[in-house]
């Protein structure tokens, strides 16, 4: 890295949520020292981990200027129907491949509604939502689907022992998501296609890039994902809950707003993505190490986003007059 | 009412550009004062200094002698300042008296008295002997009666300044002569009013004195009636261009037909018929909202055809989307920049390669070597002024924007076959027109055949060898250039009014 490079570091985005990321993780530490227990960190990354796979199809999303705001529920559909074929005795690994094209044709459907019926996804997908949160809750009767099948629980609930450390298997798919994603985001046709899309919906149909094919597949991607991410957390519980995941989609958008993500699109990465959303949940994670009461925590959960948007604010402004200053010093 | 508007010794600084330095000059109430310069000559940024949009880093603004600060552009509103520019800041949805009061609607304790707006509404309709329902909403009026709204509204606000930034570049000639009156009434009645606009013709017409800026700072100031064309163009450029038109170096020998359009309709254009060589300039000319967009884009496979053909290359061709017939090696280069060209927050680099990345793939990955080196070859073919192929596009000039395009559809990856440039030299300089229309002669020479859309008679009954003129979505005479002249074309593009 040469020095300029390095400057530049410490003036982006990314170093200022680092920033605060490492003063919480002191504070929390100095509240309850277990915060940075081996125990506490595994679970950290198993909680981390739904909402982080669930991130990676939205960030794409949100890239090309649209959004899956029935992200979770589909993940907690998902959860119902792994655990409803495995019911019937079907092997693991061919049930989990069956749900995630269950997902797949989830994702189809929002798809149709955006590019065929030409909805705006925002209202689609907020419809396709309550659809799925009512029909979780008529299919499972309200209560939990068990599973009995004993060679699926390991997918969701693993981790590879390294001495005292236990590491998640949920979390490693995660990681392995975020890089391969992110490799398509910045290195494929594919994902430049995404950043035109969102960038200029009509300059880059005029230019030639399918927009709706784009979109289509990122649907299609999103819901897929959710699908995965739902089977995790089912085989994680060895059930599946009606009610579960619903409403984690929220985190994954709002981790990757804080990280750089553009709600309007054109703009942002996974890597900041993963930076906003280590915030949220490490944060969430230190509420409950210090034992705040639970209707309090809602309400820091709250103020702490606040705090990262004034920080990185001022970051902004720092980061333009330090430009300027450049400029000036060139001219 | 102010007299006088004084710029003293005003500077600003962008990363990376000066785009003022030490700008000086006084504009008079009942005068119309012209800002003339290339692109990037710190026109607008001036015009933002003004309506309060950014603070100059030195010197000051003066408003009869005493010295303003705005720190907004609503401060800026209060001290008598309006500036309208060329993207309208009006509110589509809301009716034209609603957006004539926007900001100071009459009525009171927050209720809106609709009769008393409507009223004072047609009043300053009517003062300007303008034909427009008060009620409308402003989305449903064409481009050149939104920007009489504004007009109205900057006078509503009983503005002693407004300053007009390019305000014909999409109007067609007969608008243009209602907003002439416009401002000649804003003018009788004692405004102070700043005017810019690449044409020069405009400016004799219109301006009494002439302030000429290039690269940021004041070149000289004229006064109108004592100065020529040749004199601003000299200032501007800093050398004469001579006879642009008569020092094109054209093409003279064509090829094949390459497009045959037939009986070609659209919701908006009805029975287009007419074809086009390999080496031929074809000019289309009309008034704004004429339909020549329209069949561009129809041709394009970016509109719905409803009945007719379109032969490309001698074979019957149905394109559903753009990209069908780019992959034919049809290009088009959009009339509005910013909204259907430009992917405006990427680079120069990603804005060149959009339709080529398929072909720079190695692999899965795309291939940045390449990548770069195209861009790089397209920056230095147009000479793009910028220092790297990362530049964000929306950074640059209007001139400069418009070569991205132009070195997008002509790369060694993408050599167009048939170019469509929808109002090339909209919103640019004088100096980078004369480059375009090179350009263009250029790709006639090297087999390419262009079409040139234009709503500038002179421009495009100059470059084109064959002009073919509409009106209302219907072709309504086709001419060729050694037989055209402005007052035939604008007669047909006129016809039956």
């Amino acid at each position: 890295m040469t020095a300029q490079k390095t400057s530049k570091f410490f003036r982006s985005k990314s170093f200022a949520l680092i920033a605060i990321i490492i003063v919480m993780i002191i504070a929390f530490t100095l509240g309850n020292k277990n915060y940075i227990s081996a125990g506490n960190i595994s679970g950290f990354m198993t909680n981390i981990s739904t909402a982080g796979l669930l991130a990676v199809g939205m960030v794409c999303l949100l890239i090309s200027g649209n959004v899956d705001l029935a992200a979770g529920t589909e993940a907690c559909m998902a959860g119902i129907f792994v655990a409803t074929i495995l019911g019937s005795g079907m092997p693991w690994p061919v049930a989990l491949i069956i749900t995630i094209l269950f997902g797949a044709a989830m994702g189809l459907f929002n798809a149709f509604l955006v590019n065929v019926l030409g909805f705006m996804g925002f209202i689609a997908t907020i419809g396709m939502s309550s659809v799925y949160k009512g029909l979780a809750l008529v299919v499972s009767n309200g209560i939990n689907v068990s599973i009995s099948n004993q060679g699926f629980y390991p997918l969701g609930a693993y981790s590879i022992q390294m001495g005292k450390f236990a590491l998640p298997l949920p979390f490693i798919y995660t990681v392995v998501l975020f890089v391969i994603y992110g490799l398509i985001l910045k290195y494929t046709k594919f994902g430049r296609s995404i950043y035109l899309i969102g960038g200029n919906r009509n300059a880059a149909r005029l230019a030639g890039v399918s927009i709706k094919k784009v979109s289509t597949i990122l649907y299609i991607n999103c819901g897929a994902i959710a699908a995965f991410c739902g089977a995790v957390s089912t085989a994680k519980m060895n059930s599946a809950g009606p009610q579960a995941i619903s409403g984690t989609e929220m985190d994954s958008i709002a981790g990757a707003v804080l990280g750089g993500v553009s709600f309007m699109g054109g703009s942002g990465g996974l890597g900041g993505a993963f930076i906003g959303l280590f915030l949220i949940s490490a944060f969430k994670n230190g509420l409950t190490a210090i034992s705040l009461p639970t209707y309090w925590q809602t309400v820091a959960q709250g103020g702490i986003l606040l705090i990262a948007l004034v920080v990185d604010y001022f970051g902004e402004r720092s980061r333009v007059s330090a430009l300027k200053a450049e400029a000036a010093q060139a001219a | 009412m102010a007299n006088s508007l004084e710029f003293n010794d005003v500077g600003k600084m962008f990363p990376g550009v000066r785009a003022l330095s030490g700008v000086s000059f006084k504009a008079e109430s009942g005068k119309v004062l012209a800002l003339l310069g290339e692109n990037g000559a710190g026109k607008s940024t001036l015009l933002k200094v003004l309506s309060g949009d950014i603070k100059p880093d030195e010197g000051e603004i003066l408003i009869d002698d005493v010295q303003q600060s705005f720190s907004s552009p609503l401060e800026s509103i209060k001290a008598g300042i309006s500036v309208i520019y060329q993207e309208r800041q009006l509110i589509p949805g809301l009716s034209v008296a609603e957006n004539i009061f926007a900001g100071d609607l009459p009525g009171s304790s927050g209720i809106v008295n609709y009769k008393e707006l409507r009223d004072a509404a047609s009043e300053i309709i009517q003062k300007f002997g303008l034909s427009i329902d008060p009620d409308q909403p402003v989305g449903r009026l064409s481009v050149a009666y939104q920007q009489m709204v504004e007009i109205m509204k900057a006078y509503r606000r009983n503005s002693s300044i407004i300053a007009f930034d390019e305000p014909t570049a999409s109007l067609a000639e007969a608008e243009i002569s209602i907003l002439f009156r416009l401002i000649n009434e804003l003018k009788a009645e004692g405004k102070v009013i700043i005017y810019i606009s690449h044409r020069l013709g405009e400016i004799f017409e219109l301006a009494d004195n002439i302030v000429v800026l290039k690269d940021g700072q004041l070149v000289k100031t004229f006064v109108c009636s004592e100065t020529t064309e040749d004199d601003l163009i000299h200032a501007m450029v800093g050398r004469d261009i001579g006879d642009t038109y008569a020092n094109l170096s054209r093409n003279s020998v064509y090829g094949d037909t390459i497009l045959e359009v037939s009986g070609l309709e659209t919701e908006d254009i009805h029975d287009i018929s007419f074809s086009l060589k390999k080496g031929e300039v074809l000019g289309f000319a009309g008034l704004v909202g004429a339909g020549r967009t329209e069949v561009m884009r129809a041709i394009f496979g970016a509109d719905k055809i409803l009945a007719g053909t379109v032969t490309f290359e001698g074979k019957e061709v149905h394109f559903k989307s753009p990209k069908n017939a780019i992959d034919a090696g049809i290009a088009l280069c959009p009339e509005d920049r910013k909204e259907q060209g430009l992917v405006l927050f990427r680079s120069i680099r990603d804005n060149i390669t959009m339709p080529v990345l398929a072909k720079l793939r190695k692999f899965l990955f795309l291939n940045k070597k390449d990548e770069a080196v195209l861009a790089d070859a397209a920056i230095e073919k147009y000479s793009i002024r910028t220092p790297t192929a990362d530049k964000i596009v929306f950074e640059l000039s209007g001139g400069n924007q418009q070569k991205v395009i132009l070195g997008r559809w002509t790369s060694d990856l993408f050599p167009a076959k048939l170019l469509i440039l929808d109002e090339p030299t909209k919103g640019i300089d004088v100096g980078t027109k004369a480059e375009v229309y090179q350009m263009v002669c250029d790709y006639a020479k090297a087999g390419m055949a262009v079409i040139f859309v234009s709503s500038e008679l002179t421009e495009v009954i100059n470059v084109a060898d064959r002009i073919i003129v509409m009106k209302d979505g219907r072709i309504t005479g086709e001419v060729l250039r050694a037989e055209a002249t402005e007052e035939a074309v604008l007669a047909m593009a006129m016809a039956g009014e």
